[in-house]
């Protein structure tokens, strides 16, 4: 299996430049979640998002992803630049060029731990034993091949933890998102899994970005950026 | 496909339940379509099975064979009317039969049709099919229907008439050929006077219930019986088709049936679309999840659709498995049969319906907004 980088003719995995993204509420009143956001992650750059609740993280992570759009912004991830996506579009990229943690919701519960591994190859490519093989690598590196055929009900949190990130990094991605990765897990299982993220991320030269309100997990991440209404502090 | 047979294959039971279901629905509407098919044709069977293109009825009739009566001034209206080639008188009567092949010496309330034989007893209202043995061609012979041959009126076996000792022996078989949901016997025009005469020997020559009527050349059933109606208020030619479905109590008969077959209809939908909806709402997180991730929301949606069809696919198989002995039995004088048309007509609907039913759920999931994941909300949220 090739844990290489996969972005390597690229120098940066993520450009956001003047991201603004503005909602419209029900009164006709705006409120802007983000506001004029620029940010550059190179192409093995592990970045601690922190703010508190309702600063915008999920929200700039959200449209880093392809989850969700801008309302104005140029964002460009690998060598993609979806900030004129269509939705359809954004299904596609999100298929191959992004990986997710997200905070509460990452396992699909009728589907056991390599399933949940193979069904990103499913949505997408379908290359069959290539994607097995990686697989049961991933899980293999994880730590988890004991466990490949246990379903999500039968893990522990950290496992499962471990499988939603074993998920991320299916499709080989250039920027792995990390949504309060660790909010669910005690200190000790939460510290060992940002260090077996850190590990993931670095061992592969893939970018990630981690958000979270918690600065003691900070320190595993290259840098950390700050975020308060909407505005990113350097 | 993945994701489809996957859950199944984790959800054995809900969906096993749910197969199970609709082929008890399935097994219930096709059963319930052979008794149907079965109670008309026992009911009328003999008047769509005989020969005769039109028959003729006295008004006062009301469409009932028995009931009906044709003057000799009626008869010979319907023989002067334009479109008329032939004319043969055809009665009805309802004896108690003694038939010599059952062992337990039952008797049976016995209809009696008698018709002109003609040459080869292949006269105006001779049965249509026989598939077995040889229409009558002399006095005291009589074709039975299929359906009575267990009963003990099989071929060679007399049938008595009580009180009285008429005899009259059955030289053939003939293909859904009852009246009245009893035992029916076709013998000549003469074998049906005596009947009547030896359980009522003070009996006066009754007169034809019905005429059969071939019409002439150039002129198609309805002309003839446009031209026959016309001759006289007191004549109801009807096609035999119109005859056989205009005959008091068959239309109720079918109505009340096909309000069951629509309830059938509605329910069979319901369930399915209610089964689905309920497990979109359950498994809403990972729905959401799996848009978050890349899956289009079409493959979620064929997911959906796959699910439906194998889960209706299996129930109309299995329902059908369960149909198919029950359809070659007899009840209470009602022959079943396994209806290939009502199978296929059933499988295409209720697939049909299945799927509809299915697109609540579908609308569901196509309204998934990928960005819920990151609030760990679904779309049942």
């Amino acid at each position: 299996m090739n844990s290489a980088p996969s972005a390597t003719t690229v120098t940066t995995a993520l450009e956001m430049s003047n991201v603004r993204k503005v909602y419209t509420m029900g009164d006709g009143s705006d409120v802007v979640a983000l506001d004029h956001a620029t940010l550059t992650l190179g192409s093995d750059e592990m970045v601690a998002l922190v703010g508190p609740s309702g600063s915008g993280k999920t929200t700039l992570c959200s449209i880093a992803g392809g989850i969700l759009s801008a309302t104005e912004g140029r964002i460009v991830v690998g060598d993609e630049d979806i900030s004129g996506h269509s939705a359809k579009e954004l299904t596609k990229f999100r298929q191959d060029k992004v990986g997710f943690v997200f905070q509460s919701v990452n396992l699909v519960p009728f589907l056991n731990a390599r399933e949940n591994l193979l069904v990103v190859d499913e949505l997408g490519r379908r290359t069959g034993a290539p994607a097995k093989a990686r697989a049961d690598q991933l899980l293999e590196e994880l730590g988890l091949a004991d466990r490949a055929k246990n379903l999500p009900s039968q893990l522990s949190g950290g496992q499962r933890q471990r499988v939603a990130i074993g998920r991320a990094l299916m499709n080989d991605p250039a920027l792995v998102l990390f949504d309060e990765p660790t909010s669910a897990l005690d200190t000790k299982l939460g510290e060992q899994v940002m260090e077996l993220i850190r590990n993931e991320m670095k061992s592969r030269g893939t970018a990630a970005i981690v958000v979270t309100h918690d600065e003691r997990i900070t320190h595993y991440c290259d840098r950390s950026v700050h975020i308060i209404d909407g505005r990113l502090e350097a | 496909m993945f994701l489809a047979f996957k859950e199944m294959a984790r959800a054995k039971v809900r969906f096993a339940l749910l197969i199970a279901a609709i082929a008890l629905l399935v097994f219930l509407i096709l059963f319930q379509q052979s008794l149907q098919n079965g109670l008309i044709t026992g009911f009328i069977g003999a008047i769509r099975e005989q020969s005769a293109p039109v028959l003729v009825y006295s008004v006062d009739g009301q469409r009932v064979v028995q009931g009906s009566a044709i003057t000799p001034e009626m008869e010979a209206q319907v023989r002067t009317a334009p479109g008329v080639r032939e004319v043969g008188p055809i009665g009805q009567g309802t004896f108690t039969g003694k038939p010599s092949g059952n062992a337990d010496g039952e008797t049976f309330d016995t209809t009696i049709i008698g018709y002109e034989l003609g040459p080869d007893g292949n006269g105006i209202g001779a049965p249509t099919t026989v598939v077995e043995g040889r229409l009558p061609n002399a006095d005291n012979e009589a074709v039975v229907s299929d359906a009575d041959v267990q009963l003990g009126y099989g071929i060679g076996d007399s049938v008595t008439l009580l009180p009285g000792a008429k005899s009259i022996t059955i030289v053939g078989v003939a293909q859904d050929a009852q009246l009245n949901v009893s035992p029916t016997l076709f013998v000549s025009y003469e074998t049906y006077l005596d009947a009547i005469k030896s359980v009522n020997p003070d009996a006066g020559t009754p007169l034809p219930n019905v005429l059969g009527v071939v019409p002439a050349d150039g002129y198609t059933a309805e002309q003839t019986v446009t031209s026959i109606n016309d001759q006289s208020l007191d004549l109801d030619a009807l096609t035999k088709d119109d005859a056989a479905a205009q005959t008091p109590g068959v239309s109720q008969v079918q109505q009340s049936f096909n309000i069951i077959f629509l309830l059938y209809g509605l329910v069979v939908p319901c369930v399915t679309g209610l089964f689905f909806l309920i497990v979109t709402f359950q498994k809403a997180n990972s729905l959401t999840l799996l848009r978050a991730i890349g899956a289009p929301a079409g493959r979620l949606v064929s997911s959906l659709l796959i699910q439906v069809i194998v889960i209706v696919g299996a129930g109309l198989l299995i329902g059908t498995l369960l149909y198919y002995p029950v359809s070659q039995q007899s009840l209470g004088g009602i022959t079943l049969r396994f209806e290939t048309s009502a199978v296929v007509f059933w499988s295409v609907l209720l697939l049909s319906l299945g799927v509809l039913s299915s697109l609540v759920a579908a609308r569901r999931v196509l309204s998934i907004d990928p960005i819920e994941a990151t609030t760990g909300q679904g779309v049942g949220s």
